[in-house]
């Protein structure tokens, strides 16, 4: 799941393509869905549809593509969802092209507008979200704004279907007016200049201009395919020169302007806004990031994950999972059947030895990790639709701030609650590097993966409720301390906490339950190869007897040192394959008697904190580079070891 | 466009005739000129006199230098504990006034311009003040150099009710026209005007804690403290 930039796709000859765009949380991804009927990330999260999401146009006679666009609130890149989109326009020439807008934000959509037209793009306006803005006593006049664009407005509410169904008879080129806007006039004399160096483009050479003056660096690639060296120099000069003449930055210059010809634009479109009474979304909304009543309702949303996930997940359904349906209905022919049709011992060892593809791969895969995972996904996907999401991060900012990060941070941090390996492709959202090591270093050390989470609790569930406080109490203070002095080590800026927080609403069902889906498809087509790769490994390492030999090695450190018996190696070795894995062989043993409470506790600190499974290891190197991952590894190995062995030493000395 | 002090006087200071007031002037322009080149990093005695278009400017100089206004270490001046108060003081009304006269009054660069190097001179300390106040202490001139601190910044007075507050003062549930905002960052300056917030865009304050939240229009926003810090409104 790469992000487009480099690597775009334009349609095949013959193909045409539909290209949706607009700002964050305008409802593009849901009049996408409609028109593929096709799985999409369908998110409010701004920011959680980095990845470029195509269809095709369900009941088409002729061959369409759909592309739905990360959300934007400029085609002046500030962020890669930005460049992303902008690169679509600039890259592939979208056949058509459909700004969806929320009604009630009009201000914002418009001056996505002005650069669309200034962008001599031609498109028509989805007006989207009109009941929300009804119900707010918003009058807009959308017959005269159609009028001033010069292209059709289309008013729908996406979420029940209305108006979609006229999206089909207006695929057709539809070339906006123009909209002059006053720039400074030092500003326009550069871009003047610059246009003259142009080359020939697939957007008007005037916003290429415009974009170039404000310090675009990402167009930089495409400068580069299609000028010379000596231009782009005085292109860059020109640039500087414009730059010095003003105090503020351009960017911020361009948009001012643009604002006020919006604002001149809006105050003939919308009418006067009635007084409405505040909904009880907008009630709820508002309580949910109150400094007193949010947190109860944080902690109300806390426990119900926390109930669902871990009970119902874990316990209950792994439990029914692997008990019932593998131990009982599923096991027992199979190990029979392939008793019986394969008579080579290696062979059976491999599928149904102790370390079998189907008695501890699958079983492992399907049982235990795929309920916890699928679980935690459907909550997450209800906190996104609702809205919930962002208000977290209001709350919780404080909490980031402590560790040299911001609310922002939420998002990969509560991802990696799922699954650390979707959670490090999720850092992407972040703004600077900074904060993307940050994330990344975290979520390697500190946060559990939810079937490892599953496991976990289920272990202490057992125990009395100290154990689970001292796990609890070291993984936060790691989280904080090591978040702390990292921030302070790493070099650069941390980025800004300026975040967008929508309205409350009722998710839909249906779009949850998609998005979930979807997920859990992915993470099958991660996590079962992965599983079996694992498998294969300690197969091998078994069969060569490699396996004792590692344990020996590793056996001083684990006894001596963390207090544990030395079957636990093994499930480290596993654990490193796969995280939940590993927590599982200790659950096992557990099981099995062969554990202390105070090893119990010394071991899951120990493993949580280890180093994360073969994917998000290899996510991490993809992400972060080959270097960066290296030093996160080197940072987390000794902090693992050495907190587990601290811990073991402190609670001898405690007697506890 | 540098066009501060930079010694290049109008037509106004003929006006003066020769009296001991003309010398005064003479003297705060160039503290003034001593001041901004220091800004800049540069300390040099000659650069200070390539800049100045006073004809008489080393005599000028050496009657500073006899009244303990500054000093020179090689090439390398240096202001002394008297000429640093002054040109402090000169620079703060200087650019307080820039602030006043475009952002409240909405005059011309120009006309702001040839203004605030007459008032520069003739502002007591009392009206300074007020004038801070009114603006609510603004950090930054128009061109975005800081303005020096005054004893009412830090005793944060608020006797006069100043229209222009940092939005972090603006009440709970109040709304405020967006007037300046300091640029800290280019990078956050072009991301909060394009979801919105620029100067003339109408804000209300929804919630202080646990982060700031503000609506403009019908879009809601949580920001950090710092960036609150960066903007001024006045109260509508």
């Amino acid at each position: 799941m790469r992000s487009c930039s480099a690597e775009t796709r334009p349609p095949a000859p013959g193909k045409e393509s539909i290209v949706l765009i607009g700002n964050p949380n305008v409802g593009k991804s849901v009049i996408f869905n409609y028109l593929t009927g096709k799985y999409a990330t369908v998110s409010n999260y701004p920011g959680t549809t980095v990845e470029v999401t195509r269809g095709a146009l369900s009941g088409g006679e002729r061959h369409h593509q759909v592309i739905d666009t990360p959300g934007v609130n400029s085609l002046i890149p500030m962020s890669e969802d930005e460049k992303v989109t902008r690169d679509i326009l600039l890259y592939e020439t979208p056949t058509h092209l459909i700004q969806v807008m929320d009604a009630k934000n009009l201000r914002r959509g418009l001056l996505i507008s002005l650069q669309l037209v200034e962008m001599n793009l031609p498109f028509f306006v989805i007006l989207n979200m009109w009941d929300e803005a009804k119900s707010r006593g918003m009058e807009i006049r959308s017959q005269l704004l159609e009028k001033i664009l010069g292209t059709p407005i289309l008013k729908t509410v996406a979420t029940r279907r209305k108006g979609l169904e006229r999206i089909r008879e207006h695929l057709r080129p539809q070339f906006p007016t123009p909209i002059p806007i006053q720039y400074p006039e030092t500003l326009e004399s550069g871009v003047s200049r610059i246009l003259l160096l142009l080359p020939e483009a697939p957007i008007s050479k005037r916003s290429l201009a415009l974009m170039l003056l404000s310090g675009d660096e990402s167009l930089t690639e495409w400068l580069h395919q299609n000028l010379t060296e000596e231009t782009i120099l005085r292109i860059e000069k020109i640039r500087q020169e414009i730059e010095h003449h003003f105090s503020d930055p351009v960017g911020y210059l361009i948009s001012q302007a643009r604002l006020r010809k919006v604002d001149e634009i809006l105050s003939e479109v919308m009418g006067r806004q009635a007084e409405t009474l505040p909904t009880l979304s907008y009630t709820i909304g508002n309580l949910s990031i109150h400094p007193f009543w949010g947190i109860p309702i944080l902690l109300l949303v806390l426990f119900v994950t926390y109930e669902f996930v871990g009970v119902f997940g874990a316990q209950v359904s792994v439990k029914f999972l692997e008990e019932t349906v593998f131990g009982r209905w599923i096991l027992p022919p199979l190990t029979q059947g392939i008793q019986r049709f394969i008579p080579v011992p290696f062979l059976q060892e491999f599928l149904i030895g102790p370390y079998g593809l189907f008695t501890m791969a699958l079983t492992y895969a399907i049982a235990i990790v795929l309920p916890i995972v699928g679980y935690f996904f459907l909550i997450f996907g209800l906190m996104e639709d609702s809205g919930y999401l962002p208000r977290l991060a209001v709350m919780s900012n404080q909490v980031f701030k402590r560790m040299g990060l911001n609310g922002k941070a939420v998002l990969p941090m509560v991802l990696g609650l799922g699954c650390g390996t979707m959670a490090t492709m999720t850092t992407r959202i972040l703004e600077t590097e900074k904060d993307r090591i940050l994330v990344t270093l975290l979520l390697a050390l500190a946060v559990p993966c939810s079937a490892q989470l599953g496991v976990i609790l289920g272990m202490f569930a057992t125990l009395p409720p100290l154990y689970f406080l001292i796990w609890i109490a070291v993984m936060a203070g790691i989280l904080v301390t090591v978040g702390y002095l990292a921030s302070r080590i790493l070099p650069g800026e941390g980025s800004d906490f300026i975040l967008e927080v929508p309205p409350l609403r009722i998710p839909q069902l249906s779009n949850v339950i998609i998005k979930t889906l979807a997920r859990m498809e992915w993470y099958l087509k991660e996590a079962v190869p992965l599983f079996i790769l694992g498998t294969l490994l300690l197969f091998i390492l078994h069969q060569t007897k490699g396996l004792v030999i590692l344990e020996s090695i590793l056996s001083p450190l684990i006894t001596h040192f963390l207090g544990l018996p030395s079957k636990v190696t093994e499930t480290f070795i596993i654990g490193f394959l796969r995280r939940d894995y590993g927590a599982a062989g200790l659950f096992m043993l557990a099981k099995g008697g062969n554990l202390n409470p105070h090893q119990v506790v010394v071991s899951l600190v120990t493993m949580t904190l280890f180093i994360p499974c073969v994917a998000q290891f290899f996510m991490m190197i993809k992400e972060r580079g080959i270097r960066k991952t290296l030093w996160i590894t080197a940072v987390v190995l000794p902090i693992a070891f050495g907190v587990g062995g601290g811990l073991n030493f402190l609670l001898k000395w405690l007697g506890i | 466009m540098e066009r501060e002090t930079d010694g290049k006087k109008g037509p106004h200071r003929k006006m003066w005739g020769v009296v001991n007031g003309v010398e005064e002037d003479r003297i705060d322009e160039l503290l003034e000129l001593i001041w901004t080149l220091r800004e800049k990093g540069v300390s040099d005695l000659d650069q200070l006199l390539e800049n100045t278009r006073d004809g008489e400017a080393k005599s000028i100089l050496r009657m500073m230098i006899r009244d303990g206004l500054f000093e020179v270490e090689g090439s390398r001046m240096v202001l002394k504990e008297k000429g640093e108060e002054k040109a402090r003081e000169l620079i703060r009304r200087h650019r307080l006034t820039e602030r006043l006269l475009l952002e409240i009054f909405e005059m011309s660069e120009d006309e702001v311009e040839e203004e605030a190097c007459k008032f520069e001179h003739i502002l007591s300390p009392n009206v300074t003040e007020s004038v801070c106040t009114f603006l609510g202490h603004p950090p930054t001139c128009i061109h975005g150099k800081p303005i020096p601190r005054g004893e009412c910044c830090t005793k944060f007075k608020k006797e006069i009710k100043p229209l222009v507050l940092p939005l972090e003062e603006l009440g709970l549930g109040d709304r405020g026209r967006i007037v300046f905002i300091a640029p800290k960052s280019h990078q956050r300056l072009d991301r909060l005007s394009t979801l919105g917030i620029a100067t003339g865009s109408i804000v209300r304050m929804h919630q202080k804690n646990p982060s700031y939240v503000i609506e403009i229009g019908e879009t809601t926003l949580a920001l950090d403290k710092d960036i609150v810090k960066d903007i001024y409104v006045k109260k509508v």
